[in-house]
């Protein structure tokens, strides 16, 4: 098995630059381009994981919210809070070195979404940001000053910007929030130096596109398929992997009736050209809010005594899924949490459903709920254990269908839920990649919005709603740290190294914790 | 664009109405018809009911068959509670849900909710406060700054439930218990257990409030077993302890505690 690390890619023309990296750093959203959440580090262990303190706390100013991954690269760390805002500390202190705030008006929309921004890209020496008014922004690493900034989105139209970008091949590659606002999602890439579109790939196609005739009359104008969690690379293969959201309107289907490509999806496209070369919906038709807006891991694994170069993703509608990315073949799906809605997946992947399911007037009881059995919370790959670890929101919603007329600017939805929040839980649970399996299964108080980290030295990282940031045994599941940070953990762990000593970093309420062994204890 | 996708024949009067959409909704709800109110009467049926109770006689939201509303002076702040609820409360936002219309309609139906009038409220508030006293009511309840903390504070209870819901929790309280009392079992090692309401949970540690009143903190790794009991409360039933005369007084006792406002 090879851990397809980016490595090779980012340093390639540009060893001298800010940003060649090296197996201590954390240079992207997901750790590398497979998005494997993994860290290479063996330094913490199960036996001194016990020892884990905090080394420092940063607190950024204001009060949004945080639900990023830091970055770290050369003795930086890259951080980000909502509406729009970066700052670089440096490593060992935990010190300031500059800050960046994008003005955003109260006036601006995030419909169907918080005021976030989670995280920054980052080449060469340029940090790249999305922002929440709808533009691409590039700042200067060493001082924050801002380069260039370009639109990607119409924000008085629902069109925000809350992804982290991807910077891959010179080129920028961003998503777009805006789901519930009735918009046409798309992916956009930029020149990673100029800030120039080079191509946008839209998920919803026009009129006599193929795809297009799963769509009724005008409805694909309005048909949602937002991008708006960051996606995965395979730079041997030349293919970006991106996860599509909910058509719209969400909970009511009538407008649209046929499966509404490419929304609830997985689109693989041509790094170069934006071009579609396979697409595989998890959940044609979704009436449910299932968008597929999760990470999109790459791993190369041998199944059914074949070697295969796979991407596996545990999809927000309740099953876990393994495909061939060079073709987008279906392989094998299977539940990983409760779910009412589908009797099982057919040859193909398509689900076979159980009538009934649909939202409705006076509401349907279905599992998993709105929120999915997950959702953009990361999951982790660990090539030592051969385990997925994927945080888990076990829920059910009663989905109600409504009315909808679209007004720009406003919510285009058609229903809501009511939550069954008392009879809800959560989990990490790890899936065993060859067989779908769980492994172990680690139960939460309630469902979890927690990433997991998975790192080399055999420990598995994640949080709680509670507080709690944990670290458990990769193989077993067993707990043997916790500490109570005191806000809910809504981020992605990540891991990176001080002059050779391993830290742990997580976003717990509105603030970022650092830690490390203490060997003076 | 407009589009109206329940009704799609009705597309094009709706886009005569053009960028005079919000004005629309700014109208005196009275001046609301039959199929307006109907409407909106459908959509608090599937939407408000649950907690509203059916033409809105209260359940474990306040009942709204009232000419006032506390928190709605006017249209436009009941409007504006039925799309974006009342923050720091239990009413909920349903700005996901509902059209601009859809909001005055179902504006438009809680106000005329507030011309039903009311049925006679059985039972005597002052004789239910001497039976709140009696009955040892406020050894766990909290009224106006005395009382005891293991359940609800009751100060204001009249102005958050309904009727209905005050006498289901005097009756089979298991059915009626609140957010944030669950009730929990946990099991020791050694086979003792500790009951009663979750004051918090982390993933490690639990707090228990017990039937006496004290907070036992509990690691999770050193129980043998900890139970979320759904379906239970620790308040005992009413039903067979006080008559059906007696439940009435009690009802309307709590019903006429709205705060000190």
């Amino acid at each position: 098995m090879r851990i397809r690390a980016a490595t090779a890619v980012l340093v390639g023309a540009t060893v001298a630059s800010t940003f060649a990296q090296s197996s201590s750093d954390w240079t992207t959203y997901s750790g590398s381009f497979a998005s494997h959440r993994f860290s290479p580090l063996q330094q913490l262990t199960p036996s001194n994981a016990p020892r884990l303190r905090p080394a420092w706390v940063y607190q950024p100013p204001g009060t949004g919210l945080v639900e990023m991954t830091p970055l770290v690269v050369n003795g930086v760390m890259y951080v980000t809070w909502g509406p729009t805002a970066v700052a670089a500390l440096e490593i060992k202190s935990g010190r300031t070195i500059w800050e960046w705030t994008r003005p955003i008006a109260p006036s601006v929309l995030n419909l169907g979404f918080p005021r976030v921004n989670r995280g920054v890209a980052l080449l060469e020496n340029t940090v790249y940001v999305g922002t929440l008014d709808g533009y691409l922004a590039a700042l200067d690493a060493k001082s924050g000053a801002e380069r260039w900034i370009v639109p990607v989105g119409d924000n008085p139209t629902g069109h925000a910007v809350t992804a982290a970008p991807l910077a891959v091949d010179g080129k920028v590659i961003v998503g777009i929030s805006g789901g519930e606002a009735g918009i046409r999602g798309y992916l956009d890439a930029f020149d990673a130096r100029t800030g120039q579109q080079l191509w946008r790939f839209w998920t919803i196609p026009s009129p006599g596109e193929p795809g297009s005739n799963t769509w009724p009359g005008d409805s694909w104008v309005h048909g949602g398929g937002a991008t708006w969690l960051t996606g995965s690379y395979d730079p041997a293969l030349k293919l970006l992997y991106w996860g599509t959201g909910n058509p719209g309107p969400d909970w009511n289907g009538d407008s649209r009736v046929g499966d509404n490509l490419y929304t609830s999806s997985l689109v693989a496209l041509d790094i170069e050209t934006g071009k579609l070369r396979w697409h595989f919906q998890f959940t044609p038709h979704d009436v449910h809010d299932w968008d597929a807006n999760q990470i999109p891991v790459l791993v190369d694994a041998e199944i059914a005594g074949r070697p295969r170069s796979l991407v596996v993703m545990a999809n927000r509608n309740g099953f876990f899924y393994v495909l061939d990315r060079r073709t987008g073949e279906y392989l094998r799906g299977t539940p990983y949490a409760k779910q009412t809605w589908a009797k099982g997946l057919d040859e193909r992947g398509r689900p076979i459903l159980i009538p009934g399911m649909e939202p409705s007037e006076k509401g349907t009881l279905v599992y998993p709920s709105l929120q999915g059995a997950t959702n953009w919370a990361s999951p982790a790959y660990s090539p030592a254990t051969g385990l997925l670890y994927v945080p888990v929101r076990e829920m059910g919603s009663v989905y109600y269908k409504t009315a909808v007329e679209y007004r720009p600017g406003t919510y285009y939805t058609g229903g809501s839920e009511k939550r069954l929040d008392e009879e809800s839980w959560g989990a990490v649970r790890a899936l065993d990649l060859k067989t779908g399996r769980q492994v172990w299964d680690f139960a939460l108080p309630s469902p979890t919005w927690a990433g997991v980290l998975a790192t080399a030295g055999g420990l598995v990282f994640s949080g709680s709603n509670e507080g709690n940031f944990f670290a458990l045994d990769a193989a077993t599941g067993k707990p043997l740290w916790q500490f109570q940070t005191g806000g809910a953990i809504r981020s992605g762990p990540m891991s990176f190294a001080i002059d050779g000593r391993q830290h742990v970093a997580v976003a717990a309420g509105r603030a970022i914790f650092v830690f490390a062994v203490d060997d003076r204890s | 664009m407009r589009r109206l996708v329940a009704a799609p024949a009705l597309s094009i009067a709706i886009a005569l109405l053009g960028s005079t959409a919000g004005a629309q909704f700014d109208r005196r709800l009275s001046a609301a018809g039959t199929s307006d109110l109907a409407a909106g009467r459908r959509i608090f049926d599937a939407q408000c009911a649950w907690c509203h109770g059916a033409n809105g006689t209260g359940g474990t939201g306040p009942g709204l068959q009232r000419p006032t509303l506390g928190h709605a002076a006017n249209d436009a702040a009941l409007v504006q509670i039925v799309r974006n609820g009342i923050p720091g409360t239990e009413m909920p936002s349903f700005a996901i849900a509902l059209t601009d219309r859809m909001a005055w309609q179902t504006a438009a139906y809680v106000r005329s909710l507030g011309r039903v009038r009311p049925g006679p409220q059985p039972g005597d508030p002052q004789r239910g406060a001497a039976l709140y006293e009696s009955s040892g009511c406020a050894s766990c309840h909290v009224v106006k700054g005395r009382g005891g903390p293991l359940g609800p504070e009751l100060t204001r209870v009249g102005a958050l439930r309904g009727a209905p819901y005050l006498r289901d929790a005097l009756v089979t309280p298991a059915a009626a218990h609140p957010p944030g009392y669950l009730v929990v079992r946990a099991v020791k090692a050694d086979g003792s257990e500790i009951r009663g309401v979750r004051v918090n949970e982390d993933v490690f540690w639990i707090l228990i409030r017990d039937g006496g009143g004290v907070v036992h903190t509990l690691e999770k790794s050193t129980l043998a077993k900890v139970e979320r009991e759904l379906e239970a409360s620790l308040m005992p039933s009413y039903a067979s302890r006080l008559s059906g005369a007696e439940l009435d007084d009690l009802v309307a006792y709590l019903a006429s505690l709205r705060g000190e406002r």
